[in-house]
């Protein structure tokens, strides 16, 4: 990148960063993950430890395996890899969407800063988004952990804490390439239907079987979502075709908003 | 108001278009226009609803492909650029507002003003600094540290008028810029734009209101059916009229197989005595 390029992305960055910062959906995105997962995974622990045969309790057992923190972030881990799809796919989808339902998308073109290079801008400022959310899930859980007494942190918590920071920055990546719909489609709401399609796939193929080779599958599998036997069938290869996928949607994605027309 | 980088002189050309058209599906929008702009002039485009204006201004700007023809700009020192591959150089000295604003609801419009600066090229200093400075030029400060989404659709024109010529463009290509401003914000822009032109940048601009074209341009060209079909001269009288003459003999030569009216050369009528502004 020439001294100019790395200035107009600089520019476009922060530009991007401030619409970010202002933007409601992404305020109630990211509080919804963080003080979501946290919340739903301590009331699930709470009601896997009181034990007793209530319907909450039949239905929260299959997501805790093992126990303490380890059981506790591994919940942590699967709520995160559904919520961070979700909030990163709709707040991507939003981005790059509402450029034209707003019509702003023709101010963004024909001007020294690059339309690929605001596409790029977008793309890394919501990755970074998204890997806060996770970093603050983490931050938040440590104290609801406490709170629901599993007591100090152990060597089990730093594993289990590891694997929601893999799980959701994963998670994040998938959520990118939802940029590319929202951008050939000119609208955020293509966007999200492919995001919502996406997710009932997920689910068909992971009912299917074929999980762990589903990029979009993988992450929750390896938390725990399909059960301790399916989470240790994951391999790493499997959870790393997530980076393939978003770089195949980042690269669709910069070069469709470098060549297309302004209609 | 300076207009940019020395090097490109009052009255030399800083766009051309060149037999330029543009089609979409069977619909013809542009249809081999010959036009220019140049440093220290006001263009006027009109004609009515669908007549190409809009799409003249993008294929000026590169926002769309050309199916012929060619659209070029020259507004830093050098030769002159293909518009669908300028460099950011020639963005620099650029500034347009075709359709929709710059206007994003959450931010306010000094935050607007100061994101469109950053990325035509300012640095944080310099954004700032030409914020203010366009914020009073335009009158904008009552509203400045407001969000866009509570301004009026008028005051949100003005916001993306600021937004276009923060940079001091050399070349400002502006698609009904006094669209849903008041009496008093007409006569701001207008203002703001001849004091650009007197320090040489050029305007290409379009309008349906023939009285305020009168007052800034120094040619008026007439486009009927993606086809330039004449000019008008912004000191004549009952523009309207002419207008209207115009655009039925257009119509009237179309249906007997001539499509265009004679000896209309795509480069406007220039006002005579080159006042009454």
């Amino acid at each position: 990148m020439t001294t100019d390029g790395a200035r107009a992305f600089g520019a476009a960055v922060e530009v991007e960063t401030l619409k970010l910062r202002r933007a409601t959906a992404a305020r109630v995105a990211g509080v919804a993950v963080v003080v979501g997962c946290c919340g739903l995974s301590g009331a699930f622990l709470a009601v896997a430890r009181a034990g007793g045969d209530s319907t909450m309790a039949a239905k929260v057992a299959p997501l805790v395996h093992g126990t303490g923190w380890a059981a506790y972030l591994g919940v942590v881990a699967q709520i995160l890899s559904v919520a961070v799809l979700l909030a990163v796919g709709l707040v991507t989808s939003w981005s790059f969407g509402r450029e034209f339902v707003d019509g702003t998308w023709g101010s963004l073109v024909a001007i020294p800063t690059p339309p690929g290079t605001t596409a790029a801008a977008k793309l890394v400022v919501l990755a970074v988004w998204g890997l806060g959310l996770c970093l603050a899930t983490v931050a938040l859980a440590v104290p609801v952990g406490l709170v629901v007494g599993l007591g100090p942190p152990d060597g089990a918590a730093l594993g289990g804490a590891a694997r929601v920071v893999v799980v959701g920055a994963l998670t994040v990546l998938l959520g990118l390439p939802f940029a590319w719909v929202s951008s050939a489609q000119r609208g955020y709401l293509p966007g999200i239907a492919a995001l919502l399609a996406v997710v009932v796939v997920t689910q068909l193929v992971t009912v299917a079987g074929a999980g762990g080779w589903f990029p979009y599958a993988a992450p929750g599998l390896w938390a725990g979502m399909g059960g301790q036997t399916a989470a240790d069938a994951v391999t790493g290869l499997q959870l790393a075709l997530a980076v393939p996928v978003a770089v195949l949607g980042g690269v669709a994605t910069v070069r469709w908003w470098q060549r297309a027309e302004v209609r | 108001m300076t207009a940019g980088p020395p090097g490109v002189r009052r009255g030399e050309t800083l766009l051309r278009t060149s037999a330029v058209a543009r089609a979409f599906g069977d619909e013809v929008a542009v249809d081999g226009v010959d036009l220019t702009v140049h440093a220290g002039e006001v263009h006027a485009l009109v004609g009515l609803n669908g007549a190409g204006k809009t799409t003249l201004m993008r294929l000026a700007l590169g926002m769309l492909r050309p199916d012929r023809g060619r659209a070029r700009l020259r507004v830093v020192p050098g030769p002159a650029v293909d518009a669908r591959t300028a460099p950011a150089a020639t963005w620099a000295q650029v500034g347009h507002l075709i359709e929709t604003p710059f206007a994003y609801a959450e931010l306010t419009v000094t935050e607007t003003i100061r994101c469109a600066a950053r990325l035509r090229g300012l640095d944080r200093h310099e954004a700032a600094t030409a914020g203010e400075r366009v914020i009073a030029d335009l009158a904008l400060e009552h509203w400045a540290r407001r969000r866009v989404r509570t301004l009026s659709l008028g005051n949100r024109q003005r916001v993306g008028l600021a937004c276009a010529v923060v940079h001091r463009p050399r070349l400002l290509i502006l698609d009904e810029p006094t669209n849903g401003l008041d009496p008093a914000g007409v006569v701001r822009v207008r203002r703001h734009l001849l004091e650009a032109v007197e320090q040489g940048a050029g305007v290409l601009l379009s309008s349906h209101h023939l009285d305020e074209l009168a007052r800034v341009a120094d040619r008026i060209t007439v486009l009927h059916g993606g086809r330039v079909v004449g000019g008008l001269p912004p000191d004549g009288t009952d523009l309207e009229r002419q207008l209207f003459a115009m655009l039925l003999a257009a119509d009237g030569d179309a249906a007997g197989g001539a499509a265009g009216a004679p000896g209309a050369a795509g480069v406007g009528v220039a006002r005579r005595d080159g006042g009454g502004r």
